[in-house]
C-alpha cells in the first residue's frame, strides 16, 4: 500500500509535510484537491472536509495537518 | 474604460474577462496566499452570503508580496490549510498587485482611487504602519496596495466607487454595498 497526501499546491503545510516523507524516505503518492475533483471527493469522503494535508495509507486513517508525530506513526503502522 | 476591460487569470490558468462579471455590484480584494489566521476572510465570506443572491460578487486575487511580516496574528499554530481558505467565492491565481510587475487590473484601479490613509482606530492600523515603515517604507509611498484586503467596490456599470484599506473590516463596507445593490 502508498501513502497517498492530498493536498494543493499553494498549502506550504502540504509541502512541509511532502519534504518530510521524502526525508524519511517514504515514496508517496500526491492527490491535489484543487485541480482533480476525483481528490477533492475522495478527501471529503475521508476527512469530511477539504482541509489540507491529509496523509492516509487506507483512505481511513488519516493524519490531518503536517505534525510529525502522527505521521511518524502512520508510517510505522505501514511497515508492520 | 472600466473593469470590464480586463482580463484575469484562474488559478487553473485560464483568462476571465471582468466582462462576464457585467451588471454585478464587485468586490475585488487581494488576499493573503498563505493560509493562515486570517478573520477578514470568515467576514468576506459573510458579506457573500448575504448579498450574493442580490447581485453582489466577490473576487479574491492571492498575493505574497505582503508574506511573512503579517502584525497581530499567530498562523504557525493551524498546520494546515483549507482549499481556497474555506470561501465560496472566486479566488483568482496567485500574482502580484504592487508595482512594476502588478497585474494590469491592480494598476488600474490603484491609479482610479487613491490611498487615503488607514483607519488608525483599527487595532492593526498601529503595528501595521510601524511594520511598514521597518520592513518595506516605500510600500507607504504612492497609491500602490499598502497591505493584504484591500478591498475595490465597483457599481454595476463597471465603475470604482471607493477603495477600503485592510483596516477597514469587511462588515463594516456592508451598508456600502447595499447601496449599490
Amino acid at each position: 500500500m502508498k501513502v497517498q497526501v492530498f493536498s494543493f499546491q499553494s498549502c506550504p503545510y502540504c509541502v512541509k509535510t511532502k519534504r518530510y516523507l521524502e526525508s524519511r524516505g517514504v515514496e508517496y503518492e500526491v492527490r491535489d484537491i484543487e485541480l482533480d475533483e476525483e481528490a477533492a471527493k475522495e478527501c471529503l469522503r475521508i476527512s469530511g472536509d477539504l482541509t489540507v494535508p491529509v496523509t492516509t495509507i487506507d483512505g481511513k486513517n488519516y493524519v490531518l495537518g503536517f505534525d510529525k508525530r502522527k505521521i511518524d506513526a502512520l508510517i510505522e503502522e505501514m511497515a508492520k | 474604460m472600466s473593469v470590464y476591460d480586463f482580463t484575469v487569470k484562474t488559478k487553473r490558468g485560464e483568462e476571465k474577462s471582468l466582462s462576464d462579471y457585467r451588471g454585478k455590484v464587485l468586490l475585488i480584494v487581494n488576499t493573503a496566499s498563505k493560509c493562515g489566521f486570517t478573520p477578514q476572510f470568515a467576514e468576506l465570506q459573510k458579506l457573500y452570503d448575504a448579498y450574493q443572491s442580490r447581485g453582489l460578487e466577490i473576487l479574491g486575487f492571492p498575493c505574497n508580496q505582503f508574506a511573512g511580516q503579517e502584525p497581530g496574528t499567530n498562523d504557525e499554530v493551524q498546520q494546515f490549510c483549507k482549499l481556497n481558505y474555506g470561501v465560496t467565492f472566486p479566488i483568482f491565481a496567485k500574482g502580484d498587485v504592487r508595482g512594476e510587475s502588478a497585474q494590469p487590473l491592480f494598476k488600474y484601479l490603484t491609479a482610479q482611487k487613491k490611498f487615503a490613509g488607514f483607519d488608525m482606530n483599527h487595532p492593526v492600523a498601529k503595528p501595521l504602519l510601524d511594520a511598514l515603515q521597518k520592513n518595506f517604507p516605500e510600500y507607504l509611498e504612492g497609491d500602490g496596495i499598502k497591505w493584504n484586503f484591500t478591498k475595490f467596490l465597483i457599481d454595476r456599470d463597471g465603475n470604482v466607487v471607493a477603495r477600503f484599506e485592510p483596516t477597514t473590516t469587511p462588515s463594516s463596507i456592508a451598508k456600502d454595498i447595499e447601496q449599490l445593490l
